[in-house]
């Protein structure tokens, strides 16, 4: 094996496998695995290995006779929804539809909100749309680009059924002595909730609670984070 | 393919896909979960989150069974820490004793020499490896929360996952 340790997270693949990590560092690995062909490939020899012992530890119990026919019926006739095809029709018309929202001014923008459904037909397969149909179980919701926002700057945000919620963001690399900063904004209230100084696609895991109706925005800040936002937000949409 | 059909909106394929891991699925979560009815429950929602989902399969990234144990799995957690009595939520620590049970393992779910070779790799695992990947797996315990339970240093279980899940995998998967 001669895959650079520093830079792939070679040695948490066999915990990720296991549904082991804690929150923060599985969403890492996940963003990771999205772009790499290489983990992926060592990951899926762990999830083999330990799926063969799965199915040999399994319990030996009898499924209900109808189990089957219902998992049949409850699908006939309906259709696998696509509804995460973010390159889709779809979404370009949820995209379209602006809501205004009252906002301090610094984040006073018109937000577009789209929910989402996980999982997902991507005809457009590339890193960041496939990081969200990744999403196993949880919601999606788009963060809108922004007036100053750099081209083909986007972003979501995921709210896991369990665990932190936590922003997928394809963005260009903050300037010197910059960063993205993610808020949660609650009324009028910004709530700071997590710097990165990547560039690329990446998360930042929020570190304040997502409710129903807040807003989350991603604002370019000193490479330290601000107390409260500085400048126009780039992303943001709301729950 | 079995998948795309599923992709494409067709029903039967999601129950081509059950006849042949229904059983091992079932059996998985009847493990993990307090009851038959849980299991059942899980095991259909589990079906249709492969329904919706079927389209993100990549096959490059594991076997078809792989993909469907995972997502069983995975829900069986989420129901746990969603819909499970206070008392369902933790899987008791006998549960999650052992990575894998005596007594022959039903034809139907893997047959008798792949059991053989599954058998014999974790029975090489020292003990302390094998409990850390069984708390992990059927337990749905973090590394953290394991290291907390089992007053072991956090350091020390991760290697134990490490170095257990490695030794599977050399044991289990033949190319590299
Ligand atoms: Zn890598």
């Amino acid at each position: 094996m001669s895959i650079d340790r520093t830079r792939h997270p070679l040695e948490d693949l066999p915990a990720y496998a296991l549904g082991a990590l804690e929150e923060a560092e599985r969403a890492f690995v996940e963003a990771h695995l999205e772009t790499c062909d290489e983990c992926a490939r060592e990951l899926a020899q762990f999830e083999q290995a330990l799926y063969e012992a799965a199915a040999v530890g399994a319990a030996r119990a009898d499924p209900p006779r109808d189990l089957r026919a219902r998992i049949v019926l409850r699908h006939r006739g309906t259709r696998a929804r696509r509804e995460s095809d973010w390159g889709g029709a779809r979404a370009r018309a949820w995209l379209a539809r602006p809501v205004p929202l009252a906002l301090p001014l610094a984040l006073a923008v018109f937000l577009v909100v789209s929910f989402v459904a996980v999982g997902t037909a991507r005809r457009e397969a590339d890193a960041y749309a496939r990081a969200l149909a990744g999403v196993a179980d949880g919601r999606v919701v788009a963060l809108a680009a922004q007036k100053d926002a750099p081209p083909d700057a986007r972003g979501a945000l995921v709210i896991p059924r369990s665990g932190d919620p936590y922003v997928v963001l394809e963005l260009s690399s903050p300037p010197t002595g910059k960063a993205w900063e993610a808020w949660v904004i609650k009324g009028q209230h910004p709530t700071a909730a997590g710097v990165s100084g990547s560039g690329g696609l990446f998360t930042i895991v929020l570190s304040a609670p997502v409710g129903a109706g807040d807003v989350v925005a991603v604002t370019l800040e000193p490479a330290a984070g601000s107390r409260a936002p500085t400048s126009d937000p780039i992303l943001a949409g709301g729950t | 393919m079995l998948v795309e059909r599923i992709a494409g909106g067709d029903a039967e394929a999601l129950g081509d896909l059950y006849d042949r891991y229904g059983r091992v699925a079932f059996g998985m979560l009847y493990r993990m979960l307090p009851g038959p009815e849980a299991a059942e429950e899980v095991a259909q929602d589990a079906f249709h989150a492969v329904w919706r989902r079927a389209s993100s399969y990549r096959p490059e990234r594991g076997a078809v069974r792989t993909w469907l144990l995972a997502i069983c799995r995975n829900a069986a957690i989420d129901w746990r820490r969603t819909r499970g009595k206070r008392s369902e939520r933790e899987v008791s620590i006998d549960t999650a004793a052992d990575l894998i049970a005596d007594g022959r393992v039903d034809e139907r779910v893997v047959d008798a020499l792949r059991e053989e070779r599954v058998r014999k790799a974790v029975s090489e695992l020292p003990a302390e490896q094998r409990d850390v990947l069984s708390l992990a797996f059927w337990g749905g315990y973090s590394q953290t929360e394991i290291a907390a339970r089992t007053n072991t240093p956090l350091g020390t279980v991760k290697s134990r996952v490490r170095l257990g899940m490695t030794k599977l995998r050399e044991r289990l998967v033949d190319e590299r």
